[in-house]
């Protein structure tokens, strides 16, 4: 073909023994590759686009979480930006065979989970089904609404030697990739817009509309249906997918404390009480799904679920029980399997597995171990496949003895060679074997199959183990048609299928929680760093500050964070306090914590916040660097970017995203915050009581913290005063960093979250305290908060406020009405914010398995 | 026989109890030889919501949520059973030998047989071992008829294992029991139930009661009684066969069946999850048995 226009560097000699989809055995280019090939070739600018596609996938937080990496969070989503491209009519007859075998394993999971004609007719040995773990006894019987009980059905295909493909195994339980492949969509839309155009492309969102279509018709009540998508929580591994998901098809992301199960019913705790629940997308495994009848010790499940289930208030999908169909051993016995209960074998070919639970398969099998692959029958975390050919002789020995103790926990498979797909490798293409995820979904009748799926390519020409944990690389998967794919109305583009309805009411509790305490904690890593800086600036000014402000300046410091308790110098306690995230109120820690808390409402951020978030989690992994770059001089400067970052993120949150009760929290959190912090720094900087010089360093050092100093000097030409200075942060409501400006803004979220139906008209408690502050906060007279004097009994305050002091002022001496006001104040916040706790957020309670006791029996 | 059987539960938590949600199974299970003409479990607090299944086996399944806070959680199962001897008691003599038993399980097609092959593999507190295997063969040489065989293992087992209610808890492993030669009921049942699968037959575990008979000229007390548990053995074409190493007996009218499953896992009493209630509770189970004919 015509190769001659091609860069020759691009391409790459075809290896001998394995299929390459874009060259044949003669090093030509196939026809579907053509126009693909020289568009890219065409691009001078890939690397550009390559960081581009990355940049896209970290600001839409697309990320895998590394098992047992505790140090490396997550790591951004591998996208390869060479496209998997499938003709439509090759996809035509993969597609035909792949709804043949939905079908197929749906009947079988219905037989399973009912009759058991497949054991009891003899056509598969009862040891194939009853040894395998994925075999639920509790869910016997359970069956879903309408014809299909596999409500979802994964299949991972590689292409032989031969070219066609083979499938190598099923993912039935709650199978993953479908979300990462519409994200892999979206990037290469936005990197590639003409040539995707032009490629004609078939589009994923109608898969998604199928989906999301299905799970609310298993509602008793499609029209009102309560669809919720559970995840094990941010630690999983496909997390970001679950958010995605859940965002694209408008149900709200639930985690185990979001849910309990009431009077057989299950309902999600959410802002205005329980809700009920009635379908649930479970990406939670089978046995960890109900610790009163699965896996006892697990907290990834809700208790109760499966009588939930039983009783038919629920419907879970895919449903509990079928991860069976995984069950490697059925492979073997799918021609019978497809016989029975269809009537014919499957024309999609599967590998050749032997099972050990065969006397005849185990004696094959350990007669050729070398050219095996060795698999677990059941399939869990570090439960591997064995390449026996790896193994020394002694391992064979040891793997050949494994098998003979336990056979029917084994199954083998010849060494497959996948098929090679080309993949970027710096500016080049390189051959890489590929395998490839689709995805079924049922619909009223038949099944659906998303027109591509998540195409995996391993790390290297010769890699065996294809996945995300050992380094493999993703890519979109192109079934393209020679012309344009004709849409339905509904299906124009990739957008969601659904927005975001009645949100306010579906938010969980956790959620809200966690948007509460992330403004918290932006907002005190914020002014936390502010007075740092301050304390940083002063410390090294050019007039240096006496040690009488360095000791109160520390002393806020103190307050507002928990300092050292050793007696390293200064600095040094100031560079451990920014890094070691290890002390609690370390700048660190609580920027860690505010991470932690965006991951957990991330269905709620959008990518504009995820980018800064990600700017955020960048300055803190460079900080320590940074710190000792600068050591001596000017440290100060280090921590501007984090300023910067979290001011990007508090402005993007008040102007991306919708006035939500989701977005109130996160508010009141920032704004309960900000009322403790601007009080503790009152409270370090002008309650103590200095000689003028001294007293106007520290003013002006709260002024500078407060972002307030420039109107300050523009209001009073300089004049430094202690009673201008309070006017300015606790009384002016034009500034937003003064107490009053945040009890205010407090005043307004609370009246605008839900409240109880109620005809009586008295405050709530929360209005009540906050009320208090203000009228605290209002009704001092300025010149009483700003006196240095005792107050005395008949409140006579008649000595001049800013009569200068010659002579150095007793360390212990202090303005107590100040300090008793702001004391009084800070204790009113706190008890706000246990108010909200206790009104709006869940109050888990520790379980425990029901102990089982040696009394009971004889 | 008919019986009435009372079987009290109670827990005592250390601290309150929000919430729980529990399965029990403690009402006696239909099956050839018995017939459950009333039960009735009495929860106390009271529960918020109760209802009953038949679970995998046919075993009755009691699930409930109690929703209002407590400290003291009581289960009263009260059950009016009818008893018989198993059909045609066992031919000991007779019936088929360990040899031709072992070639069914391996080679018939009918459906029974088929179906009791998931009581021949391993269960989440039965695995089969080499220690098992020794210890059981001696019983089973192939012309010798099964029945025979699993009553010389059953009598073995009497004779072997001490009968110590303080030396295991519930969860002995079966390991461990074989160490120590002795146990309670229910690790006597896994261990032959042990050794029964590593001879290549398929066994049950069963739980229930057992009547017991107060001395002579005595009146009985209340109370006295205790759940227990033994095993069944399939002979292929024949069927299930109760016996009792604990009492070195073929199980009969006495032996009133709650539940059966593969091994205790399957038929625990009562389990479940609760919140809060502190550390350790306390649990007490009296049991009566009472002959009604």
């Amino acid at each position: 073909m015509n190769t001659s226009a091609m860069r020759p560097d691009w391409l790459y000699p075809p290896s001998s023994g394995r299929h390459d989809d874009m060259l044949t055995a003669d090093g030509d280019l196939r026809a579907h590759w053509l126009e693909i090939l020289d568009s890219l070739n065409g691009l001078e600018d890939i690397p550009d686009r390559q960081q581009k596609a990355l940049r896209i996938l970290r600001d839409d937080g697309a990320t895998y979480n590394i098992y047992g990496d505790l140090n490396q969070q997550s790591t951004t989503w591998n996208l390869d930006l060479v496209p998997n491209v499938i003709g439509s009519e090759e996809w035509a007859e993969v597609e035909s065979g792949l709804l043949e075998r939905a079908e197929l394993f749906n009947l079988v999971l219905r037989d399973i989970y009912g009759e058991r004609s497949l054991v009891r007719n003899g056509v598969i040995p009862p040891e194939a089904l009853f040894c395998h773990r994925g075999f639920l006894r509790a869910c016997h019987g359970i069956q879903l609404p309408g014809e299909h009980d596999l409500i979802l059905h994964a299949v991972d295909l590689i292409r032989e030697p031969s070219g066609g493909f083979l499938v190598l195994g099923d993912r039935t339980q709650s199978p993953s990739g479908a979300g990462y492949a519409l994200e892999n969509r979206t990037v290469m839309s936005r990197v590639f817009p003409s040539l995707f155009r032009d490629s004609h492309v078939h589009r994923l969102s109608a898969f998604f509309q199928r989906l999301r279509a299905k799970l609310l018709s298993l509602s008793p009540d499609p029209a009102q249906a309560r669809v919720a998508l559970l995840t094990p929580g941010p630690h999983n591994e496909t997390y970001f997918e679950h958010a995605y998901m859940a965002n694209y098809m408008g149900f709200p992301l639930v985690q185990s404390d979001d849910l309990m199960v009431r009077n057989g019913r299950l309902w999600m705790k959410s802002l205005d009480g329980l809700k009920r629940v009635d379908v649930l997308l479970r990406r939670v495994d089978d046995w960890f799904c109900d610790p009163v009848e699965l896996r006892s010790d697990s907290r990834l499940g809700v208790p109760g679920l499966l009588e939930v289930v039983r009783a038919g208030n629920l419907v879970v999908a895919n449903p509990l029980g079928s991860g069976i169909i995984e069950n490697p051993v059925f492979l073997k016995y799918l021609p019978q399997i497809a016989r029975a209960l269809l009537g014919r074998e499957l024309r999609l070919p599967s590998v050749n597995t032997w099972w050990c639970g065969d006397a005849e398969d185990k004696q094959y099998v350990l007669a050729n171990l070398k050219d095996m692959v060795i698999k677990p029958v059941y399939r869990k975390p570090g439960n591997m496949s064995v390449r026996a050919c790896e193994l020394d002789q002694n391992g064979l020995q040891q793997l050949a003895q494994r098998i003979e103790q336990d056979p029917l926990q084994y199954v083998a498979q010849p060494y497959l060679k996948a098929g090679h797909l080309p993949a970027l490798d710096g500016s080049q293409l390189a051959p890489r074997p590929s395998v490839l995820r689709s995805f079924a979904v049922a619909s009223a009748e038949s099944y659906t199959l998303m027109p591509g799926g998540l195409t995996r390519s391993g790390a290297e020409e010769n890699s065996f183990v294809i996945a995300n944990q050992a380094g493999a690389c993703s890519k979109d998967t192109w079934v393209v048609d020679s012309e344009p794919e004709r849409l339905l109305s509904s299906e124009h583009a990739e957008e969601p299928v659904a927005t975001r309805e009645a949100e306010s009411i579906s938010l969980p509790s956790r959620v809200v929680e966690n948007l509460f305490w992330m403004g918290r904690y932006a907002e005190r890593a914020e002014s936390t760093l502010r007075i740092l800086r301050t304390t940083f600036m002063q410390f090294s000014s050019e007039s240096p500050a006496s040690p009488v402000v360095k000791t109160h300046l520390l002393q806020a410091l103190q307050k507002m964070a928990i300092l050292l308790p050793d007696n390293l110098p200064a600095d040094q306690q100031l560079e451990r306090w920014v890094r070691d995230g290890t002390l609690s109120n370390s700048i660190a820690s609580n920027l860690n914590s505010m991470l932690f808390c965006a991951d957990q409402a991330k269905e709620l951020l959008s990518s504009d916040t995820f980018r800064i978030i990600n700017d955020i989690r960048d300055a803190l992994v460079k900080l320590p660097n940074e710190l000792n770059n600068s050591l001596g001089s000017a440290p100060e400067e280090v921590l501007d970017p984090l300023v910067t970052a979290l001011m990007a993120f508090a402005g993007l949150t008040q102007e991306s995203m919708n006035r939500s009760f989701g977005w109130r929290f996160m508010e009141l959190g920032r704004r309960l915050e900000r009322a403790q912090q601007i009080n503790t720094a009152i409270r370090g900087l002008l309650v103590p009581v200095v000689n003028e010089n001294e007293q106007n360093r520290l003013a002006e050092s709260l002024l500078l913290t407060l972002e307030t100093l420039i109107s300050y000097r523009r209001r009073y030409r300089g004049r430094m005063s202690v009673q201008t200075s309070l006017d300015l942060i606790l009384l002016d409501k034009s500034n937003p960093r003064s107490l009053l400006y945040q009890l205010e803004t407090i005043a307004e979220h609370l009246r605008a979250l839900p409240h109880p139906a109620t005809v009586l008209h008295e405050l709530s408690d929360e209005e009540r305290t906050l009320m208090q502050a203000e009228v605290l906060i209002k009704l001092t007279p300025l010149k009483e908060l700003s006196s240095e004097e005792e107050t005395s009994p008949s409140g006579q305050q008649n000595a001049p406020q800013e009569q200068p002091r010659q002579t150095p002022a007793n360390a212990a001496l202090q303005r107590d009405k100040l300090l008793s006001a702001m004391t009084r104040c800070h204790q009113l916040m706190g008890a706000l914010n246990d108010q909200i706790t206790d009104k709006y957020f869940d109050h888990r309670e520790a379980s425990q398995q029901l102990v089982r006791n040696s009394m009971e029996i004889l | 026989m008919r019986y009435r059987v009372k079987h009290i539960t109670e827990y005592q938590y250390a601290g309150r109890v929000s919430h729980c949600y529990n399965m029990a199974h403690l009402m006696p299970r239909n099956c050839q030889r018995q017939q459950c003409i009333s039960s009735q479990l009495d929860i106390l607090p009271g529960s918020a919501f109760n209802v009953r299944r038949e679970d995998y086996y046919g075993n009755w399944a009691h699930h409930f949520e109690i929703h209002q806070p407590h400290k003291v959680l009581k289960i009263v199962a009260t059950s009016d059973v009818e008893t018989r001897t198993q059909a045609s008691v066992i031919d000991l003599e007779l019936g088929v030998t360990c040899g031709q038993a072992r070639e069914m399980m391996a080679t018939s097609r009918d459906s029974d047989t088929l179906l009791a092959r998931e009581f021949l593999l391993d269960s989440p507190m039965v695995s089969v071992n080499d220690e098992l295997k020794n210890y059981a063969a001696p019983f089973f040489a192939d012309d010798k008829p099964l029945m025979t065989a699993v009553k010389d293992l059953t009598a073995a087992i009497y004779r072997d294992f001490k009968y110590s209610p303080a030396s295991t808890t519930v969860a002995t492993p079966i390991n461990e029991v074989m160490q120590t030669r002795a146990g309670v009921c229910q690790d006597f049942a896994h261990v032959q139930i042990g050794c029964l699968r590593a001879m290549g037959f398929a066994a049950k575990y069963v739980s229930g009661y057992l009547e017991t008979l107060p001395p002579p000229g005595q009146p009985k007390m209340v109370g006295t009684d205790a759940s227990h548990a033994w095993l069944s053995v399939y002979a292929p074409g024949e069927g299930w066969f109760e016996f009792d190493p604990t009492n070195n007996c073929i199980a009969a009218e006495q032996h009133i069946i709650t539940a059966w499953g593969r091994d205790y896992f399957d038929v625990t009493p009562l389990c479940g999850v609760i919140f809060g209630g502190g550390k350790q509770p306390l649990l007490s189970v009296s049991v009566d048995v009472m002959r009604l004919t």
